[in-house]
């Protein structure tokens, strides 16, 4: 995996990064140097939300803001077997798990996603994270008869920047926006209302919801998508905004603030989503869907051993605990 | 958003068996309501049906008010007919003070409408009501025949856990029933009433919501009726008819989102949609 940040309270890295190294420490002055503080945790609740991370990293896009740097050439982690899904989904409902989800990388460009879909669908609803350019008239249907046999909701969430083209599809490859919208509307018209799901720079109260003065007026990007789903005829229009975070290929060479035990005083640890949640990747259990495959975020090798507190010293821990975001539908 | 969690949940058995002492014995038949979102309205015309069914006692799963119009009005009907309340993500927001529901929204469109309805209620909640709302429990236990009957709001872990009847697997609730002792679940906060036997052959039932019709076209709301069997508990979703347009006149009177009266007028969502799942959210118009 090409992340460029580094994890703090994880495995050391084998080469260390300078950008990671807190400038105290390249201080002379040894009293002037303060301790490196410790890695906050956050402690495990239950397991609500259960991750595959089907295809690993592989997509048949490469956008420009991918926070887990995925495209056509990320080989780096490995896809995941329907025995492995099928392994994990048992221990994950013996768990109480509440719900599922599929991301990658594209999910769509596994082979046997309908049948981790049925197994999933059987014992629990379902959520696809996917760009939308694989959807067809001929996967659409087969989605539709996956929803239409479970009593579970399957939910499928259709990734967008604009619903300008040009500015979209600058982000997400040429022709994307068009594409995404046909599936969009092939998904509606089967009964499958997907949610369009949009990056957006947020930055709110930590652990609080946005204040009165936020919430006057819905954002401009949530509304543009909204109507732009209505234009497409979709009357049950579904928009999820996320918060930019500046990993993978938007790390850049700004500093990244990681998070400290004193900036955690006083704040609820339940609402971070690592504190239900668990993804499965190849190589084992990761405690966040967007640090799979990171040795550093890495829990155990199984699920039953990956329920205990996990290491909060990833930028995108950060993240979360200032946005209050999670990955999960609502 | 802010979670809130049940005070102490009731791991100790002593704790639950406690609980169930506080309610009536030798229970065999009941009704259920849920959310009122001050519908008092409709409350009345449930409580008279319940009356008419001959429940023993009537229970309330909470979020007293919201959405409707005069939030004071239901008070009076609720201790008039000794309707024993459960504490609601609603009620402890009004209770305490807190500048928003709770309701676990993370769509902001869905937000926006929930703070108006939320400023309003508080405005217009008596502090005497507030102290009521406050002080209600985070749940309930009784014993309905030989069954141990856990009634909250949400789910017996979270107070705004949104139990659908699509997105909640049977072994979460398989669980949940291990966890709070109990051989009935019983549940509201989404709005949409369902009941599912289990595996084990214990029951979970969302009573659906008094206060707002279901989404489905119609603008009657329904509560639940539970008795006490020989072997099973039975469930009978009973629907309530009242004067839907009357409420509606008045939320117009008191100037309350357009979206809001439309509801009560149509039967179709409009607003805090986001948190349907798909299933429950195709089922709808908008």
């Amino acid at each position: 995996m090409a992340q460029v940040l580094q994890f703090r309270g994880g495995p050391a890295p084998a080469v260390p990064d300078a950008q990671a190294i807190p400038v105290a420490q390249a201080m002379p002055d040894a009293q002037a140097v303060p301790a490196v503080p410790a890695v906050p945790e956050a402690p495990f609740g239950e397991l609500h939300d259960l991750w595959f991370q089907v295809t690993g990293l592989r997509c048949n896009l490469a956008c420009t803001h991918c926070l887990v740097n995925s495209g056509p050439d990320n080989l780096s982690l490995a896809s995941l077997t329907v025995a492995e899904v099928e392994a994990a989904l048992a221990a994950a409902v013996v768990l109480g798990v509440k719900a599922v989800y599929f991301t990658g990388g594209e999910p769509f460009l596994h082979r046997d996603l309908m049948v981790m879909l049925a197994a999933a669908l059987a014992v629990a609803p379902a959520t696809v994270l996917t760009n939308g350019t694989l959807i067809d008239e001929a996967v659409a249907d087969r989605l539709a008869a996956l929803a239409a046999a479970s009593r579970y909701s399957l939910e499928i969430r259709l990734s967008l920047d604009d619903v300008d083209a040009a500015r979209n599809d600058a982000i997400r490859g040429p022709g994307v926006l068009e594409r995404v919208a046909r599936a969009a509307v092939l998904l509606d018209r089967r009964g499958l209302i997907p949610i369009l799901t949009a990056t957006e720079a947020m930055e709110l109260a930590p652990g609080k919801a946005p204040a009165p003065a936020q919430r006057a007026v819905p954002p401009l990007l949530y509304t543009r998508f909204r109507d732009f789903l209505l234009g497409l005829g979709i009357t049950r229009p579904r928009v999820k905004i996320m918060p930019l975070f500046k990993i993978g290929r938007l790390a850049g060479s700004a500093s990244h603030p990681v998070l400290t035990p004193e900036m955690l005083a006083g704040f609820d640890r339940a609402l971070l989503q690592c504190h239900t949640a668990r993804v499965v990747a190849a190589g084992g259990i990761y405690a966040c869907p967007i640090l799979a495959g990171d040795p550093a975020a890495r829990v155990a090798g199984r699920l039953a051993d990956a329920l205990r507190p996990v290491p909060l010293g990833h930028p995108a821990c950060h993240t979360c605990y200032v946005t209050g975001m999670s990955c999960a539908n609502a | 958003m802010p979670e809130l969690v049940h005070p102490g949940l009731a791991l100790d058995p002593a704790a639950m068996s406690a609980r169930e002492a506080m309610e009536p014995v030798g229970l065999r038949r009941i009704a259920v309501l849920g959310g009122i979102y001050s519908n008092h309205r409709a409350l009345a015309a449930a409580l008279a049906d319940a009356h008419a069914a001959e429940a023993e006692a009537i229970y309330c799963l909470g979020d007293v008010g919201g959405f409707g119009p005069h939030p004071d009005r239901v008070f009076p009907l609720l201790s008039g007919a000794g309707v024993r309340v459960v504490q609601g993500n609603y009620d402890e927001a009004i209770g305490t003070g807190r500048d928003d529901c709770g309701c676990g929204y993370a769509d902001p469109r869905d937000n926006f409408f929930a703070q108006i309805s939320y400023d309003y209620t508080h405005r217009n909640t008596a502090p005497e009501h507030r102290a009521f709302l406050a002080g209600l429990p985070a749940y309930r236990r009784l014993k309905l025949g030989s069954f141990a009957v856990h009634l909250c709001h949400g789910s017996p872990r979270r107070v705004n856990e949104f139990l659908w009847e699509t997105a909640t697997p049977d072994a979460l609730l398989e669980r949940l029933c291990d966890r709070y002792a109990c051989d009935a679940l019983l549940v509201t906060h989404t709005g949409i009433k369902w009941q599912r036997r289990l595996p084990s052959g214990r029951l979970a039932v969302n009573v659906g919501a008094v206060g707002r019709p279901e989404n489905d076209g119609t603008k009657r709301v329904w509560y639940a009726l539970l008795a006490a069997g020989r072997a099973e508990i039975s469930v009978e979703f009973r629907p309530v008819e009242y004067d839907w347009s009357a409420l509606a006149s008045e939320m117009e009177e008191e100037g309350l989102p357009a979206e809001f009266v439309t509801t009560i007028r149509t039967g179709w969502w409009t607003t805090c949609l986001e948190v349907l799942p798909a299933k429950e959210r195709a089922r709808g118009r908008f």
